[in-house]
């Protein structure tokens, strides 16, 4: 069994994946993120050279933040993913995630950032249109995904405390996630959610989903869901060595753990630092 | 008491009441700068404490804000230059490569709010406009703005060319956005972070008063 798999099923301590994702792993091949971002082989190519490069335990299909919100367009690059992420599948042994949108965030994407966040106090009728279209697009788009067996990612940044209440958050972003992670777990495969910034108040919430794994910027509250995270984003990308083993050490006092970056690694990051990362973390890591 | 009315109108975001309110206190003869000052100004400073201890979150600001704005655009106009004593110049912007400018457009308002003078440079800024605006208007303090992991890195390159060309030191920077912190600010030189928009506005008065 992998290592992510016997740490949700609490069978092993600790597993490890900085958050890299396509625009890191290009830069290590001086290829460019757009040449990466809307071809399938090329962004295989990529996440793989990443994996064999760092040795970590999962490998996450991510590009950027704007695939499902271009689907519409001639910018479409949803088969290039799902490509990219039946490769990986049918080469890797460590599991492979791909990384989808919260239907609450692809809607704030379809009306428009600041226009939704205002329609969110203004004009429910508006935003639950754009948020059931959402919803309806991700369904598929996940049905798509769960044929090849990988396993799903649902981020969602727009849910987080540090853009809207936790009022808000139960009316409108809570059920559209729920009904994703029934449909990953329906097909057994693994169901994380990441959300950056302030999650504190939701977390009950999000304990509830029903998620395996939950990648939150601060893991030091309890929840019943696996955690993922532990070291600052910035942390990372300084290389400062005794910041990063003392964040390291700090998050390996949690019974079980994904000892991740709070967030996706920058792109410009020193390659030696997340090597760095994952040495402090063999060192320390609890057997 | 009319000054407390619009007040709380900002807080509860009631933008067409805002107006009317402001229009009523001027037809009755308030001085502009009053209304500017006792209403809306302290309507936003109390959005700010309401943001801080997360009673308000993004959306509420925005709304407030643009109640702000609607009293704002009807009295700015009747102040004399000379009635107001100015904080100083501010340019502030989203650097290249992000198009995420909520944050900024939060911490515009509140620093107008404030008093400053602020000269919105937008999102997707190139580096050579910063540059080219700091040698022009001669800011007391620049504001960089960053959303994403990939673009953050572009604030120590805006930072870097303005050391080059010697603009440097003529003035504080300051940067925000979800993924930078006080470290990171130290790391590429500025001056530094302001965590969300009412700690830029407390960072702006500690540097420049």
């Amino acid at each position: 069994m992998d290592k992510i798999s016997q740490v949700i099923q609490r069978k092993r301590k600790t597993a490890i994946f900085p958050i890299v994702c396509a625009d890191h792993c290009a830069r290590l091949l001086n290829m460019k993120l757009s040449e990466v971002a809307k071809d399938g082989d090329k962004l295989a190519f990529a996440l793989e050279y990443g994996y064999r490069f760092y040795q970590y335990d999962m490998v996450l299909v991510f590009s950027d933040p704007y695939v499902e919100a271009q689907t519409s367009s001639s910018l479409d690059r949803t088969e290039e993913i799902i490509k990219a992420a039946s490769i990986l599948k049918q080469k890797l042994t460590v599991p492979v995630f791909v990384s989808i949108k919260g239907p609450f965030t692809l809607a704030s994407f379809l009306i428009g950032i600041e226009q939704f966040l205002k329609d969110l106090l203004s004009n429910e009728k508006r935003i639950k249109n754009a948020i059931d279209t959402a919803l309806k697009f991700q369904i598929k788009y996940l049905e798509k995904l769960l044929k090849l067996g990988v396993n799903i990612f649902i981020g969602d940044p727009m849910a987080s405390i540090s853009v809207i209440s936790p009022n808000l958050f139960e009316r409108f972003a809570y059920q559209p996630l729920q009904i994703l992670i029934k449909k990953i777990k329906d097909r057994n495969l693994i169901a994380g959610i990441h959300i950056c910034g302030k999650t504190k108040p939701i977390l009950p919430m999000l304990d509830e989903l029903g998620a395996d794994i939950l990648s939150i910027e601060d893991i030091t509250p309890k929840t019943n869901t696996l955690k993922m995270g532990g070291v600052a984003t910035d942390t990372i990308f300084s290389g400062n060595e005794e910041k990063l083993t003392e964040e390291i050490k700090k998050a390996l006092n949690e019974p079980y753990l994904i000892l991740a970056t709070a967030c996706d690694v920058p792109m410009t990051t020193d390659p030696q630092n997340i090597k760095l990362m994952i040495e402090i973390a063999q060192r320390y890591r609890m057997k | 008491m009319a000054f407390d009315k619009i007040k709380q109108a900002v807080v509860l975001m009631e933008r067409e009441r805002v107006k009317d309110l402001v229009k009523k206190s001027l037809e009755k003869g308030e001085s502009p700068k009053a209304v500017l000052e006792q209403g809306l100004i302290a309507g936003m400073k109390e959005v700010s404490k309401l943001f801080s201890t997360q009673e308000y979150f993004v959306p509420e600001v925005l709304m407030a804000s643009e109640a702000f704005y609607a009293g704002f655009d009807l009295v700015s106009p009747l102040i004399k230059k000379d009635e107001v004593k100015e904080k100083g110049k501010i340019v502030i912007g989203v650097v290249e490569g992000d198009i995420h400018d909520i944050g900024k457009n939060i911490v515009k308002v509140m620093l107008e709010a404030s008093g400053y003078q602020v000269i919105d440079l937008g999102k997707d800024v190139p580096i050579e406009k910063f540059v080219e605006t700091v040698r022009e208007v001669k800011p007391a303090i620049l504001a960089l703005s960053a959303l994403m992991t990939t673009t953050m890195v572009k604030m120590g390159e805006v930072i870097e060319t303005l050391r080059q060309k010697q603009l440097r030191d003529r003035i504080k920077i300051i940067i925000g956005g979800a993924p930078v912190n006080k470290h990171f600010a130290q790391k590429i030189g500025a001056d530094a972070c302001g965590e969300d928009a009412t700690a830029a506005i407390k960072l702006c008065e500690e540097l420049i008063g």
